[in-house]
């Protein structure tokens, strides 16, 4: 019975699979002739003049065999060195700055009334609620025109932290472009994603997760 | 046609899962042979004593019990509680290097394939202590005594002595380095920061690593070990990809392209590195030649494309594309060519990672509201659930002999890191301080 099971899955996995590859194969054509989208990189999709491309040192793996002499009738005395090989951490003052630009900033964004705007559940689409709140965020932002704001995008604890940044980002720009739409220009206003890795609070409960699925508004203090 | 379409659908899909049920009913042994390999019988082994030969109480105790969980964890050795067999082993270290014939016989008798034996001891104390630690190895297949391993340094490096011992067996039995020396990088909540930080493979020794204040994320392991990748942000408004050197906590930024810049991942051979960026709109993958700085689109489409894992030869790639509405696995050619869906199952599969031995790939798998850890052959064949219950799982990261996966939680409440075998047996904690610890990197072997 097991044996049937077994069988008949998996050829139903491999007829599904055939299908849907179909389904696959057509759009990877597609997206091979869209000439536009490969513009941005040279020739061959190589380009080598790209700035913001930091130094590389060599990563390959040297050889040693794992660093393991083997066992030996008559061992030797083998001394290890003190430790992890990790260097001590220079904890700087860098840390209590930063505290402080980021309370800053937000206090600055709340006293100017800035709203946020939330998201349902996997979605980026601004509500009617969110609209509302996006254009008293416009308003400020006319009658105070030379302030530059930023747009996070938050996430729920749900879901992968990798892909939380895309969906963090498209909640951002999903907001800014409304913003833009309102009237605001485009150039005084930049998107950032924080994923799940900046919640407001941190309750396994809908109440919780509806206040991280958000786009913030926040005024930029620092450059 | 539409109402033969949706009746199709709905019969493929019930006939998928039926078949999916048949392999995780049928098949969860078979895979997990695979998982190690498919000849594999795990060798009995009976630790028997760690002497105290001079030193603290605590010393010959701690070495033997982290030598026990290194043997058990290797999955290699199958650890035996000598007494319970009727063994009576104290007194085989009497014999030091020989041991003793009477308890080798016994031990033959009873099934048992190797006895380990040692002692350890401490030499004074404060800045001048110094730890001795010796183990020996006998083979009751072949009647031999294997040999053993003297181990000498400060009270500091007493786990990694019984770590390097447990390496060493494995090393003995299976030509592989083994695991016990292997490190987890991950992120660990400080305040409102992530900083990012390493630890021993079985939670041990915990050692911050930046500490700049804002969020260090996503950490993965250069090949030689000596750095860790990750992201971060300029300013607190741009995401840059940097580097850190462990040894010297050198850090600098590699890529600063503007817009996301997330999930980097170096090739086997530390040649290129793959990554993900919108800095040309939406979220795209990207190779980087690290040696001539050549950078290559590898991806070309208006979703999201993210989360590179290079197969360990180097020759593909899966990763993760939202181009038919959820996040899926797909794969293609290390040049961008050849792009195939991996997943079918499910509206939402991602953080795929391959396994060293390449013949899984993990991932996280959303299935009855709940995010998983699921693998999957890179043929698509064979597909099991590893985890269920309530709780977020993510970042599964293979251990360097692809039997066991790190990943995070929320099962306990807070999000900590937690060890699995590949059959999705053996869940073991391993972070038990802090508010929140995500992202785990598992390092290649020592």
């Amino acid at each position: 019975m097991k044996k049937t099971f077994w069988t008949c899955g998996s050829m139903l996995v491999v007829g599904i699979a055939f299908i849907a590859m179909q389904g696959c194969a057509s759009k990877s054509v597609q997206s091979g002739g869209d000439s536009q989208s490969t513009q941005g990189t040279a020739k061959g999709g190589a380009d080598s003049s790209k700035s913001g491309v930091g130094t590389f040192p060599d990563t390959g793996v040297q050889s040693g065999g794992g660093g393991l002499r083997g066992l030996d009738k008559n061992p030797s005395e083998e001394r290890l060195g003190g430790g992890t090989g990790q260097a001590k951490m220079d904890s700087s003052t860098i840390s209590g700055r930063q505290m402080e630009e980021i309370r800053a900033e937000q206090a600055a964004s709340a006293a100017a009334g800035l709203k946020d705007v939330f998201f349902a559940y996997d979605s980026w689409a601004i509500s009617e609620e969110g609209r509302q709140a996006l254009s008293i965020d416009a308003d400020w932002m006319k009658s105070n025109p030379n302030a530059m704001v930023k747009v996070e995008g938050h996430c729920d604890e749900r879901g992968t932290t990798a892909y939380n940044f895309v969906l963090g980002e498209k909640r951002a720009k999903a907001a800014r472009n409304y913003l833009v739409e309102l009237g605001v220009l485009a150039n005084r206003l930049s998107v950032v994603s924080y994923g799940k890795e900046r919640p407001s609070c941190n309750e396994h409960t809908e109440a919780c997760y509806q206040q991280n699925r958000r786009g913030r508004i926040i005024i930029k203090t620092a450059k | 046609m539409t109402q033969l379409k949706l009746i199709m659908t709905w019969l493929g899909g019930l006939l998928l899962l039926v078949g999916i049920v048949g392999i995780i009913e049928s098949g969860a042994a078979d895979v997990f042979l695979e998982a190690t390999r498919p000849d594999f019988q795990k060798i009995s082994l009976g630790v028997a004593e760690i002497q105290n030969a001079g030193g603290p109480d605590w010393l010959a105790g701690r070495i033997e019990e982290v030598l026990k969980n290194d043997v058990r964890r290797s999955l290699v050795f199958d650890l035996v509680d000598l007494p319970s067999l009727g063994i009576q082993a104290a007194g085989v270290h009497q014999g030091k290097g020989a041991g003793s014939k009477a308890i080798f016989k016994q031990a033959a008798e009873k099934g048992v394939s190797v006895l380990v034996w040692g002692a350890a001891s401490m030499k004074n104390s404060g800045e001048q202590a110094d730890v001795n630690m010796e183990g020996f190895v006998y083979d009751s297949g072949s009647d031999e005594l294997v040999g053993g391993k003297r181990y000498a340094g400060s009270p500091s490096v007493v786990r990694q002595m019984a770590h390097r011992f447990a390496d060493e067996l494995v090393f003995r039995y299976t030509g592989e380095p083994g695991i016990a020396r292997t490190k987890i990088a991950y992120v660990a909540e400080q305040g409102t920061a992530r900083e990012l930080f390493v630890m021993d493979y079985d939670g041990y020794d915990a050692r911050q690593l930046t500490a700049d204040g804002f969020l260090n994320l996503m950490p993965q392991w250069s090949p030689d070990r000596r750095f860790l990748i990750f992201t971060a942000y300029r300013n607190r408004s741009t995401q840059d990809i940097d580097m850190i050197e462990l040894a010297t906590g050198k850090r600098w930024t590699v890529i600063s392209f503007g817009g996301l810049n997330i999930t980097p991942a170096l090739s086997p051979d530390g040649n290129f590195l793959a990554f993900a960026s919108s800095y040309e709109g939406n979220s795209e993958i990207y190779r980087l030649d690290t040696r001539t700085k050549v950078i290559q689109r590898l991806t070309v489409n208006p979703s999201g494309d993210l989360s590179p894992s290079w197969s360990p030869n180097g020759r593909e790639m899966v990763f993760v594309s939202d181009r038919g509405g959820g996040p899926q696995l797909f794969l293609m050619s290390s040049d961008g060519s050849n792009v195939r869906r991996l997943t079918f199952e499910g509206d939402y599969n991602a953080a795929p990672v391959w396994s060293p031995r390449g013949n899984w790939i993990a991932y996280v798998c959303r299935t009855h509201k709940e995010y998983k850890l699921c693998i999957i052959s890179p043929d698509g064949q064979k597909r099991l659930q590893l985890t269920t219950g309530h709780g977020v799982d993510d970042s599964p990261s293979w251990s360097p002999d692809g039997r066991h996966l790190a990943f995070s939680s929320t099962a306990d409440g807070k999000s900590h890191i937690y060890m699995i075998d590949a059959d999705g047996k053996g869940r073991e904690r391993l972070t038990f301080q802090g508010t929140h610890n995500s992202a785990p990197s598992w390092s290649p072997a020592w």
